[in-house]
């Protein structure tokens, strides 16, 4: 009860709930795109997941601005923020994949393993907007960090079958290695990301019990 | 939910004249609880025929005392394998393992394995259905 009506209350309150629920709506948009971009290598739509990351970065400002304005109690606004900002890390996460992603050709042997990562990532920012809507709810949170838990658990221990396979493709240079393995090391490490996103949801809830 | 999206793509493969013992270190190095066996000497990533699980190797070998080195592993594989399609659903693939008293299916593209999927797998995505609010109680 106590929460609901923490987020309920005044008009900035529920701006700000407003704007995270956009933020987070905004991440599933663009773990979709780059997922449907990488599994078509679709470059164009690449270009649109490096500017989606600037709108998550104005919705991240203007949460941010309006905390300090005054919404919430004291207490709760690092938190918040705090959160906020973990989920930007995704969006700059994605940018950089995406970028890696539109300089250079993703090897056959990994593009299938690749895709159903950027799958499951898309499936866990669902789940973080599920568990955002369950937190303004009141509701339990357990089944849904748990479901975020699974996610990353299989993610880990496809990004060792992908590193593994990956050692076995011939590269022509330097830069092309690295690209390519900073390119793995970024579409395996946004799961970690969103999992933070989600512990920190539950520390926000726990808290205002 | 399909297997398609909770499957492993990772399976490791032996030879089925090759010894137990060799599947025992694949398994014990690789962290593997089973192998998918080559019949016909094919060395194939993607066909196999047969199955060896850590079950088969303690019961039919370990426990009876017998040197797993002097055992080939066609001798205690189970074959046919079990195939079922990316678009099988969890629940579907759950009613095959009990039906068949097995604890993997292999996920099939035609004759191409593409796949597997264990009991763990099962109940992850099952609890995965759970939090996304679909599942039927």
């Amino acid at each position: 009860m106590f929460l609901e009506r923490l987020f309920s209350s005044g008009k900035k309150e529920r701006d700000v709930t407003e704007k995270m629920r956009r933020h987070l709506e905004l991440l599933c948009d663009v773990c979709s795109k780059f997922k449907t971009a990488l599994e078509n290598q679709d470059r164009n739509l690449m270009c649109d997941v490096i500017d989606l990351e600037r709108q998550g970065d104005s919705i991240r400002r203007a949460v941010i601005s309006l905390i300090y304005e005054g919404a919430f109690l004291p207490f709760l606004r690092p938190d918040l923020c705090k959160f906020v900002e973990v989920v930007d890390e995704v969006f700059d996460l994605l940018k950089d994949t995406a970028t890696y992603c539109r300089s250079t050709e993703l090897p056959e042997p990994l593009r299938d393993e690749c895709v159903r990562v950027a799958l499951l990532n898309f499936r866990m920012s669902e789940m973080l907007l599920s568990s955002f809507d369950a937190m303004l709810k009141n509701y339990d949170l357990r089944e849904k960090a748990l479901a975020i838990r699974i996610y990353e658990k299989k993610i880990d221990d496809m990004k060792f079958y992908i590193i593994d396979e990956a050692q076995k493709i011939p590269v022509s240079d330097f830069w092309s290695g690295k690209i390519l393995s900073d390119l793995i090391s970024g579409l395996t490490s946004i799961s970690d990301v969103i999992e933070d996103a989600s512990d920190h949801l539950q520390i926000i809830n726990i808290s205002m019990r | 939910m399909q297997v398609r999206e909770f499957m492993n793509t990772r399976i490791e493969s032996i030879d089925a004249d090759r010894s137990v013992y060799d599947a025992v270190e694949i398994m014990v190095d690789r962290r593997f609880r089973s192998l998918a066996v080559t019949f016909s000497g094919k060395l194939s990533k993607t066909s196999f025929d047969g199955v060896v699980t850590a079950r088969d190797i303690v019961f039919k070998v370990l426990a009876k005392g017998v040197n797993p080195k002097k055992v080939k592993v066609s001798e205690i594989a189970s074959r046919p394998i079990i195939c079922i399609s990316q678009e099988t659903s969890i629940q579907e693939a759950a009613t095959l393992m009990e039906k068949s008293n097995i604890a993997r299916l292999y996920v099939c593209d035609g004759d191409k394995v593409v796949g597997m999927i264990s009991m763990l797998d099962i109940m992850a995505a099952e609890l995965i259905v759970r939090a996304r609010g679909s599942h039927v109680s």
